[in-house]
């Protein structure tokens, strides 16, 4: 027959519990402290290089300065309203053609930036096995006039990602980037 | 007639109670919180993590759009310059407006390089010297500003002697950062 539970294995058997209500009140003490401190957007910047076309337009003084050998096998990433090239000393070959995406209603051109991604690693690596001597950060967009700043800065990360992380701009007539890059294309400019 | 019970009493708390429940009131009635210290313990984290200590150093307008971007390069307080399709402002100042001659060619604005020619040597006079930290820019552009006005922007600076210029972004999480 079994024996009735003593007073002491009642006691060991009873369920111990933790007053939480300390801990509750410092949370409830801490999140409206959080949420006044919490920045939800990150402002970060993309620090811009000198470049050519830059200091042609202020200063002059960057045109006059003898350019370093990573300056003349930068790439170039060629953005027109029709299509993207990435373009070095060796050549210029294609990205991608522009498409039309709809954004808050208005029609804007973009461009496939996976691809150029893809293409200025490739360049990167070439580059690289060419010249090991040389550490290749410099990168150049070459936009028209028309080219949207969003889209300039998809490329910019598309080329910081494939390890050209210093970026900058210059902007160019619309026929005279299109002629320029129907002469290295092959193509007849209309 | 008797007087009525304390059970029937229509207007006293407790009616409707049974005689269990009446004996159990002074039990000690305890609300289960583990699943909202649960709860909390997430919130917390979450916002700690979100929590910046330097605040919110730059103003971020109504009036544009900022381009979204893997750049982790944390923003410094400097003097900001604001750009949409209407209007150019120099440190909450509207200096220069967009019209269609402003887009039609690509040399730095002479507004724009005369204001931060002044903000320059106001710097100069203040400090005695400039540092190269002085000597940078942040810019803050709209998505859909066209190149050419970011390009006689970014000329304007390098003219009034920013020779840094940055472009502003929202950080996008994922992917590689530069």
């Amino acid at each position: 027959m079994a024996q009735a539970a003593s007073g002491r294995s009642r006691r060991l058997r009873k369920p111990e519990m933790l007053d939480l209500l300390p801990v509750m009140n410092l949370f409830c003490c801490m999140i409206p402290f959080l949420l006044l401190g919490a920045s939800f957007l990150q402002v970060t910047v993309i620090t811009m290089s000198q470049t050519e076309g830059i200091g042609a337009a202020g200063s002059g003084a960057v045109a006059n300065l003898a350019r370093s050998e990573e300056d003349r096998l930068q790439p170039k990433i060629i953005m027109t309203d029709q299509e993207m090239f990435i373009g070095t000393v060796a050549g210029t070959a294609h990205v991608c053609f522009a498409r039309m995406e709809s954004l808050r209603g208005q029609q804007v051109v973009t461009f496939d930036f996976d691809s150029l991604k893809a293409k200025a690693t490739e360049v990167h690596h070439l580059l690289e096995e060419a010249y090991p001597q040389i550490d290749f950060h410099k990168v150049t967009i070459l936009t028209v006039e028309s080219t949207r700043y969003e889209n300039i800065v998809n490329a910019i990360d598309a080329c910081a990602a494939a390890g050209f992380d210093q970026p900058g701009l210059q902007v160019a007539p619309s026929a005279a980037v299109e002629s320029a890059t129907a002469s290295v294309t092959g193509r007849s400019s209309s | 007639m008797s007087a009525p019970t304390k059970r029937h009493l229509p207007l006293l708390l407790g009616y409707n109670k049974t005689k269990a429940s009446i004996r159990g009131k002074r039990r000690k009635v305890e609300v289960q919180l583990t699943s909202m210290i649960d709860m909390f313990t997430i919130l917390v984290v979450f916002l700690l993590e979100a929590f910046s200590a330097d605040g919110q150093i730059v103003t971020l307008s109504d009036a544009l759009t900022l381009p979204k971007s893997h750049a982790s390069t944390p923003v410094k307080l400097k003097l900001e310059i604001q750009v949409n399709e209407q209007v150019i402002v120099v440190d909450g100042d509207p200096v220069v407006e967009v019209s269609p001659e402003l887009l039609s060619t690509g040399n730095s604005i002479p507004a724009l390089v005369s204001r931060l020619r002044e903000h320059m040597e106001y710097n100069r006079r203040l400090r005695g010297t400039l540092t190269e930290e002085d000597v940078k820019i942040n810019i803050q552009g709209d998505i859909s500003i066209p190149a050419i006005l970011l390009q006689r922007v970014m000329a304007s600076c390098s003219e009034a002697g920013f020779a840094t210029q940055n472009l502003e972004v929202i950080k996008q999480e994922g992917g590689g950062g530069h």
